[in-house]
């Protein structure tokens, strides 16, 4: 099914006429591959400075420096062995043992360029999603076959390259090096290692696009991952292998989030892989050097498409680092990866898809966005037994612009995670941080993830905290109001209070038991608005001096007895009593 | 055998040229090789020079122009009949729960005409759900179609799944579950669910979920369909089919309508919208061999029900309940819109003269609440007449006691799931409506089963 009709034609490229002498090799060449004569042509072209190349049909044969090179690094890239310590001698001998040969290699050409998009001829055998290169290393993927052109976007800046250039095929779909070695590396989209610190040895080579796992190979999403953030743990406790959208306008903690998560993972045996999406570089640093001073970085990886960084880049980024989570998953582990930030993902691929010529639809967004987010964060998941339990948690965020959640991107992707940390700026300026609005945040599956410790001390704070929102919007005009409605109030607000926390501030479980049980059980409701912080720290203080066994078997067991329950409300209490006489 | 060769590819649609004389025919599907699988892709236009132009049901990756395609000669078929039943099917009716494939069953093709006119049943009977909002305010017709319309969050899923609870398990005959593009954990969870529970032996699960490519779906609403369409007309059973959730079956063909060349309509969406709804909304119906009570969840999208996808299904439905995001957000569960939210059969003559009063004085009690919220919002509460005032007291009454505590969310809120009868529904809405629950504190009302609870309470409370 592969013939095509041969157009029985030599061309020969070159900056100077080939000598008379040189005519005739070639003419020799020809007629010993192809048992028949070929009328050849010469045309001039200086993109080989240093050599010829042979054009038969589809075939074409390289004397060319570049095409040697390319030959000799081809032959390097064979000979990756599995055990790191042989590279050397290995290199050493095909280094050695390397020929220039004479090879047929499918070349095509650049038709058009321009916008990070290039329109490709004749690489008829290609296949969709196939990784191109260019000269100068430029690397493209497919994203269209026409019937005589090829449509790819290319990774890197296009600038040298101009209609007429050489392409050839590498025959592999995207993908990217995999191995241990990346954990406490940044690396760009594409694997390369851009700290600075040399390259990274490679394992395995996974696709950047795989399938996700399917409905039987996965089981329901049983054990927590603790963040640290009280707010959090109690009412939208996310689960391993859970995906919860952390939504919010700029400036209103969403990093932080996620930041403070990582950093609550240290010691609990949990990959962490952070993807930076058009962002700067400068606060990426930071947040590196931030995760590294406070040894996160240990079990991190960060992958970084800048905003400067072509839109196909930042369009491969996420998928990327899920396919280096992928690696972790399968090998059993757990592993947190956070996709900051999917409006600028998905600003990537709009651009991307507007210039290969796709109609806009719904905020000029390609029909296909809801398919380009779903594909990836279905990728999560707890895996099941069969597949080595490994799981894969998804912290994906998004911006909104002016608190609009029903804007199109953000009800996309919310209609795909497993829940939403909806933060609001209003709270935010107002103190109330982390800004969590408690009435349009939900974890649909965490539930079952918290620990029964938790899940009897968190008990109803949300539904109670829903009531107090709405009691407090309907009462703000009323001056008259029962003392049930007040007591109503005052126990909201000292909820809300409670829930303020510091970043880099991370409780622990059975820190944030003993302040659910106290609070929930009205014991602080006598304290002053502004004392609860401090009663709180106070009551933590004296709780791991005096009742150290209760805190250990609680952080241990996850078990909440009626007994240790009510141990912690009398001291609670005896202690609120004793701040109120100061 | 008839093949052809791959001229083109762009996203999930592919170019196959094939001999004039053997071109397949449209919805035909067409088989292709891509490193030992085979995939498969449907006929969708013919497009000139014997071109044809497919939709490929897999992902494109790994095609190249060239390559060899098979016409199979029919449309996709799947398999039907008992056989299916405790089954985990994809769009082609291959198992993907881990069994064998299913063998000598009666195949049907996906594609094929509605139900004409004089086959039609009309739906006049009610059919009890234990949900105090739906049972009162928009009844669901046996053999009806119904719709959950619903932004991204606010309880869809959770609500379909405890109709699956509710009415499934009691309803003793076969029932479809055919997942739209939807989350791959659900789909998990609820075969989990469905195998404890015992009801998996009288269920076929069909899914598509939202990592497959467009092409699948669009299609596996359909698969599912075919299934239910079996039972009705060859077992003559009455069935019930859910579908969660068929906005993504519009979706997935907005996703592939540029790319098969049409020019985008409204919003983006394909220009055969209403036609692709339509042809597959006249399918789900009762007929006089046996009914098919479906429900419906409908995806929102950016909360706006005038989108061209929602607002089209509206008119294909018997009953539509809309869940709100704002109820949501006051912490009532389920979140309908007691007001958005309508069914053809509340009428006297079908739902009987006691409950259509009493819904319709609940509907007239929170639309006098809702235009005087402007009011107070301006005012405050202490300036309304004496009228008024108990009108809002009632009507927050209405509004905490239309939730309910539901079986699903009981992992969530610890809070066991209630069934309330239809006769402890009405009861208990009567009873606010005349007033003779006044003296109860709003606060008794909130997330309870029956009336019964909202006095316990309040004695509680007085205690």
């Amino acid at each position: 099914m592969r013939e095509k009709p041969v157009e029985r034609r030599a061309v020969l490229y070159s900056n100077q006429p080939p000598t008379p002498e040189q005519t005739k090799r070639f003419q020799e060449f020809l007629e010993s591959r192809y048992d028949e004569e070929i009328p050849l042509v010469w045309e001039e072209s200086w993109e080989f400075p240093k050599g010829f190349r042979l054009e038969v049909g589809l075939d074409s044969y390289d004397w060319s420096i570049d095409g040697r090179l390319r030959q000799l690094r081809s032959a390097l890239s064979r000979i990756q062995g599995e055990e790191s310590d042989k590279v050397i001698p290995l290199l050493r001998k095909a280094v050695e043992s390397w020929q220039p040969e004479v090879i047929a290699e499918e070349e095509g050409r650049v038709v058009s360029i321009g916008d990070g998009i290039a329109t490709v001829a004749e690489l008829d055998y290609a296949t969709y999603g196939e990784i191109l290169l260019f000269n100068h290393g430029v690397r493209g993927m497919i994203q269209d076959l026409r019937e005589h052109e090829t449509g790819c976007i290319l990774f890197e800046n296009g600038d040298k390259l101009r209609q007429g250039s050489p392409v050839w095929r590498t025959g592999r779909t995207a993908g990217i090096g995999v191995s241990e070695d990346m954990i406490g590396r940044v690396v760009d989209a594409l694997g390369g290692a851009i700290d600075g610190k040399g390259d990274i040895p490679v394992r395995a080579y996974r696709p950047i696009e795989s399938p996700a796992p399917g409905i039987i190979d996965r089981q329901s999403v049983s054990r927590p991952l603790e963040t640290g953030i009280l707010a959090i743990d109690s009412m939208f406790p996310i689960g391993k292998g859970q995906r919860e959208l952390i939504i919010g306008d700029r400036q209103t903690g969403k990093t932080a989030i996620a930041l403070d998560t990582i950093l609550n993972q240290k010691g609990k045996d949990v990959i962490c892989i952070y993807v930076s999406i058009g962002q700067k570089t400068s606060s990426v640093a930071q947040l590196t050097e931030n995760l590294r001073s406070r040894g996160a970085m240990d079990y991190t990886i960060v992958v970084h498409a800048s905003a400067s960084d072509p839109a196909p880049l930042q369009y491969i980024a996420p998928y990327a680092g899920c396919a280096i989570a992928e690696y972790f998953m399968e090998q059993g582990n757990d592993v947190l990866i956070v996709y900051d930030d999917l409006s600028k993902h998905a600003i990537a691929y709009r651009t991307l898809s507007l210039l290969l010529g796709r109609s806009p639809g719904r905020e000029a967004f390609p029909g296909d966005v809801f398919y380009l987010h779903s594909r990836l964060l279905e990728r999560s998941a707890q895996l099941s037994e069969e597949r080595g339990g490994g799981s894969m948690t998804a912290l994906p965020i998004v911006e909104t612009q002016a608190g609009d959640v029903s804007a199109y991107i953000p009800t996309n992707i919310i209609s795909i995670t497993d829940g939403q940390i909806f933060l609001e700026s209003s709270l935010f300026f107002s103190g109330q941080r982390p800004a969590v609005n408690v009435g349009l945040s939900v974890s649909r599956v965490g539930g079952d993830a918290q620990t029964k410790a938790m899940k009897k001390a968190a008990g109803a704070i949300r539904l109670d905290l829903a009531q107090y929102r709405e009691m407090e919007v309907f009462t703000q005009f009323s001056s008259d109001l029962d003392d049930a409605t007040k007591r109503q109030l005052v126990y909201g607000q000292g909820l809300m209070r409670m829930l303020r926390q510091g970043q880099y501030q991370p409780l622990q479980q059975y820190q944030q038991v003993i302040l659910l049980v106290a609070a929930l059980n009205h014991a602080m409701e006598d304290i002053p608005m502004d004392g609860i912080a401090p009663f709180m720290a106070e009551l933590l203080d004296f709780f791991q001096l005096h009742h150290q066994g209760l805190c250990g078997q609680i952080e241990r067991t996850g078990i909440l007895t009626d007994q240790d329950r009510e141990e912690i409300i009398t001291a609670a209490r005896e202690r609120a009593a004793a701040w109120r006489k100061r | 055998m008839k093949r052809g060769v791959i001229r083109q590819v762009s996203g999930s649609v592919v170019d196959v040229e094939f001999e004039p004389a053997y071109l397949p025919r449209l919805q035909e599907a067409l088989t292709v090789t891509v490193e030992g699988r085979t995939l498969t892709m449907e006929t969708a236009q013919h497009i000139g020079r014997s071109r044809v132009r497919c939709i490929m049901l897999a992902a494109s990756e790994g095609l190249a122009r060239g390559m060899s395609v098979t016409a199979t000669g029919s449309g996709i078929q799947v398999p039907v009949g008992e056989k299916t039943l405790g089954r985990m099917l994809n769009v082609l009716g291959e198992p993907i729960d881990g069994g064998e494939p299913i063998q000598d069953a009666e195949r049907w093709p996906i594609h094929h005409k509605a139900p004409s006119f004089i086959e039609q049943m009309p739906a006049v009977e009610v059919l009890e759900t234990g949900i105090k909002v739906i049972d009162l305010l928009e009844p669901y017709p046996k053999g009806g179609k119904i719709g959950l319309f619903g932004g991204a969050g606010v309880g869809k899923t959770v609500l379909i799944q405890e109709l699956i609870h509710n009415v499934a398990m009691q309803h003793g005959g076969y029932s479809i579950f055919t997942g739209v593009g939807e989350r791959s954990r659900e789909g998990n969870d609820l075969w989990r669910e469905m195998r404890e529970s015992g009801v998996a032996d009288k269920t076929a699960l069909v899914f598509g979920q939202m990592n497959e490519s467009p092409g699948v779906r669009m299609r596996v609403a359909l698969s599912g369909l075919t299934m239910a369409e079996y039972f009705r007309d060859k077992e003559h059973k009455d069935v019930l089919l859910f579908i969660d959730n068929i906005f993504r079956f519009v979706q997935a063909g907005s996703e592939v309508s540029t790319l098969l060349g049409r020019m985008p309509s409204a919003v983006g969406y394909q220009p055969t919208l209403a036609q692709e709804m339509g042809a597959l909304q006249e399918r789900i119906t009762s007929t006089r061999n046996g009914s098919v009570t479906s429900v419906q969840a409908v995806y929102v999208p950016a909360d706006d029900l005038t989108d061209p996808a929602p607002a089209t299904t509206f008119s294909h439905l018997d009953a539509t309940t809309v869940l709100s995001r704002k109820i949501a957000e006051q912490g009532i569960y389920p979140a309908v819109d007691p007001l958005g939210s309508t069914s053809r059969i509340l009428e006297a003559d079908v739902v009987g003269e006691e409950h259509y009063r009493i819904a319709r004085e609940v509907q007239t009690i929170l639309q006098k609440y809702r235009e005087l919220q402007d009011i107070i919002a301006i005012l405050g509460m202490d300036e309304l007449s004496d009228e008024d005032k108990l009108v809002v007291s009632r009507a927050r009454k209405i509004q905490r006691f239309l939730a309910q505590p539901t079986h699903v969310a009981e992992k969530f809120t610890g809070i066991p799931g209630v069934y309330v009868p239809m006769s402890e529904t009405l009861r208990g809405f009567q009873a606010i409506v005349d007033g003779s629950v006044d003296h109860c504190p709003e606060a008794a009302f909130y997330n309870v089963g029956t009336i019964g609870d909202v006095l316990r309470r309040t004695a509680e409370a007085a205690r």
